[in-house]
């Protein structure tokens, strides 16, 4: 036990940066401006957290009356569950298989079960954190409103510790089965490639079956014998994973013989996943681990013609900057993902869901925006489209931070930070275009918007998306994080990546207030438009140009 | 040359002075070896030449520009081999000298043969088509060092070069480094072997606790305290407080 608790120790403070966290705070006084930061971010959750609240209470308030209300929780639970067995796959292969500090582990005189459950528990805290956003409310609402006891709270409190272990326990023993018995370790950055895509295509087929299962059938003598049973909502939307719905009886059960058996069933299968999967582990661990240091090479040199040929004949620096710029990117599965992949992914996907939505729904409105006939609307709407489609990616708020350790390479070649950081600029920048290119052919084919509206909403995409992509590279610029050893932590894990969403975001609403305020003033829309395009213009030259003068400041600055 | 003009470097807000008051002249034609226990301060030392870390006080200059000032004309003259091998892992091993030669403006015919000299040199043919992640430590020593001869600088920074290469790669570099300083150019370097220090440096610096507690030739240093003939017996005299 004690040597299993050492390991998760040092798991927790490896993932959590706890360590460098507190030596750069407490001991060299850095980062304090990240302090007040964070606060500001959890600050800024508030007003999203109060509609979700309110959100809740409807719903319970409408569910009440029908006696249904236990559904919410099962909602709640559900989502919770379904979101960590999808993403927790990805999550399990990375740390399980392909994290470096596996190499320490396995010399050490530890069980391949202990290391196994230690990295277990490291993804179990991270789950913890990501899902309570979206569970935590529900108990909570649940509890209040339905005025409940202590014994409803301790059972919730218990309901969530347990809540991922069942589907994060089932994607571990999969793992286990598929990694012993397929030898994808020398695959695994298509590994990683497809399995994301998987989980793409998964998730739009979620958000489908979601739609499709919701909706109850018309007739109304169904919908009477559906309302007769007090259970039978949360029956329906905890069909696909029955966990749920034992969690959900075990709270609205409280401390009955029903309600303590349901608790019962739910922790008992919890803990008996636990247990098959520390004895699969046990089993098969080490042995999938077997032959995943070794990487593909080809089994054929290069002959001195072939070395001479492929020798460049010298590019501009530049050029070639940006050339270890792309390749860099696509050669990384997780960059690839984050990067050129999520700017194609995410139009396709918002196309999926508003066509798979409901009739109200927010997405399928501002789809239906896009075609209205008001032409600055429709107009403003396709640009506002198109720039959330070609900024929402970490290519430039990470451009530094990807470098990590080899950030030494940047600092002495002989090009000035205003070449290299344009260089980094073309690159982030053709991602972007690349996101505004998918978005219009989505607006222009599937929509079939106008190309009058289309072609000023691609302008004003491609300047607005311009000063976004230079914001994303000075957040980059003061403060790249180059001193990760896994890259998730270089563009999923870095802060900058999410200041500059919240920028882009931010950026967007004021950009919407603008031309509300000139439309109230009675310009016309033409106008309104060309003082936009304008005002984005002179934005746009005058953030390459800071850009260039805050590179030749900062890269000096920045010690690796 | 390279002259240091009381350097000083410190961490956590001036509690760890890592390079202390270092003044300092490496003059060219000359093999610079560069001694000192672990945490002593050379790799800072050499980090402050490169502009990987700037210096809190005093002055460095190479050929008579600042560090500081000069950064990109100083860059275009100089190349740099850190102490670990932290290279491009998703380019292949060729990519990566294509990259270094793009960037320090190496013409076709100089690249084509340095580079099959030096793969040659350090068994790489077989490799340089790979992907360097596919490398052994070695492997990847090898690259960064050809990546460093490739632009024929005046000045070389090396940070423990002999890590990891096998006897015959470590030769052939010591014949390198012979022939950069014979043909004038400048080689300052860091190393823990003292037989190597001992054999091929011309002159050679001690650095202890961040403060320069010796420098000379090899006749100089043992000057120093005539009871003690090897390096490795002046080298633990000197830093054993």
């Amino acid at each position: 036990m004690r040597k299993f608790l050492a390991l998760l120790r040092a798991g927790l403070k490896s993932n959590f940066g706890l360590s460098v966290l507190r030596h750069r705070l407490l001991r060299q006084k850095r980062d304090l401006w990240m302090v007040p930061l964070v606060g500001l971010a959890l600050v800024s959750l508030a007003p999203v957290m109060y509609y979700y609240f309110r959100l809740l209470k409807s719903v319970h308030n409408l569910l009440a009356p029908l006696g249904q209300q236990a559904a919410l929780l099962t909602f709640g639970l559900l989502a919770g569950q379904l979101l960590i067995l999808i993403f927790g796959l990805f999550y399990v292969i990375s740390a399980f298989y392909f994290s470096k500090d596996l190499d320490v582990l396995i010399p050490l005189p530890v069980r391949p079960f202990q290391v196994m459950l230690s990295k277990f528990a490291v993804i179990l805290a991270n789950e913890y954190l990501s899902v309570s956003l979206i569970v935590l409310p529900v108990l909570i609402s649940f509890g209040v409103l339905g005025g409940r006891g202590p014994g409803y709270w301790l059972e919730a409190a218990l309901v969530y510790l347990l809540l991922p272990v069942i589907p994060l326990a089932l994607v571990s023993v999969l793992v286990l089965v598929l990694m012993r018995f397929v030898n994808l370790g020398r695959r695994k950055d298509a590994l990683i490639i497809v399995g994301s895509l998987f989980l793409v295509v998964l998730t739009m087929m979620l958000q489908f079956w979601v739609n499709r299962s919701s909706r109850l059938e018309p007739d109304s003598a169904a919908l009477v014998r559906f309302f007769s049973s007090p259970d039978s909502l949360l029956q329906k939307v905890g069909s696909s994973f029955p966990p749920s719905v034992w969690a959900t009886k075990a709270l609205t059960g409280g401390l009955s013989a029903a309600g303590l058996a349901q608790f019962l069933l739910y922790a008992g299968v919890s803990l008996l996943l636990l247990i098959g999967m520390a004895a699969g582990a046990e089993a098969l661990f080490y042995r999938g681990l077997v032959g995943l240091a070794e990487t593909s090479a080809r089994s054929r040199g290069l002959t001195g013609a072939e070395i001479s040929r492929r020798i460049s004949s010298g590019r501009r620096p530049i050029r070639a900057l940006f050339q270890r710029e792309w390749r860099l990117m696509n050669r990384t599965p997780i960059f690839l993902l984050n990067g050129t992949l999520t700017v194609i992914i995410i139009p396709v996907m918002m196309l999926v869901m508003a066509k798979a939505g409901s009739k109200d729904s927010d997405l399928t409105s501002l789809f239906r925006m896009l075609s209205s006939r008001n032409v600055l609307l429709s107009v403003l709407v396709s640009a506002g489209f198109m720039i959330l489609c070609g900024s929402l990616n970490g290519t430039a708020s990470s451009a530094l931070s990807r470098e990590g350790s080899q950030f030494w390479i940047s600092k002495v070649i002989p090009v000035s930070p205003r070449d290299q950081v344009a260089a980094k600029f073309l690159h982030s920048y053709l991602i972007a275009s690349l996101g505004i290119a998918a978005a219009s052919a989505v607006i222009f084919g599937q929509l079939k918007i106008r190309p009058v509206n289309v072609v000023p909403a691609l302008g004003l995409a491609l300047a607005a998306t311009f000063i976004l992509t230079a914001a994303g590279l000075a957040i980059d610029l003061a403060r790249p994080l180059l001193d990760w050893i896994n890259p998730q932590r270089a563009i999923k894990q870095n802060l900058n990546v999410l200041i500059a969403f919240l920028v882009d975001l931010g950026f967007l609403a004021l950009l919407g207030f603008a031309c509300r305020l000139l439309s109230r003033l009675g310009l016309a829309a033409d106008s309104i438009l060309a003082l936009l395009g304008l005002v984005l213009a002179c934005l746009a030259v005058s953030s390459w140009y800071l850009l260039g003068r805050f590179a030749e400041k900062r890269y000096p600055a920045i010690e690796i | 040359m390279i002259a240091f003009d009381h350097v000083s470097k410190s961490y956590n807000k001036g509690k760890v002075r890592a390079v202390d008051d270092l003044t300092l002249t490496v003059p060219s034609g000359e093999i610079f070896g560069f001694l000192g226990p672990n945490g002593a301060g050379k790799t800072t030392t050499l980090k402050m030449v490169v502009g990987l870390l700037r210096a809190d006080g005093g002055s460095i200059t190479i050929n008579g520009l600042d560090v500081r000032t000069d950064a990109l004309r100083i860059k275009s003259l100089t190349t740099y081999v850190p102490d670990y091998p932290a290279v491009y892992e998703r380019l292949t091993g060729l990519e990566y000298l294509n990259f270094i030669g793009d960037v320090y403006g190496v013409p076709k015919p100089d690249r084509v043969e340095r580079i099959a000299k030096w793969l040659e040199i350090f068994e790489l043919e077989s490799a340089v088509g790979n992907p360097i992640q596919s490398y052994s430590h070695g492997m990847k020593q090898k690259i960064m060092l050809i990546a460093a001869i490739l632009p024929a600088p005046q000045v070389m920074i090396l940070d423990e070069p002999m890590v990891g290469l096998d006897p015959r790669a470590s030769h052939s570099l010591k014949e390198m480094m012979r022939a950069h300083c014979d043909a004038g150019g400048t080689l300052f370097f860091s190393t823990h072997i003292m037989e190597v220090a001992e054999r091929l440096c011309d002159r050679i610096a001690i650095i202890h606790k961040g403060r320069l507690v010796a420098c000379g030739t090899m006749e100089e240093l043992r000057r120093i305290d005539k009871e003690q003939q090897s390096l490795e017996h002046i080298f633990l005299e000197l830093t054993e407080k």
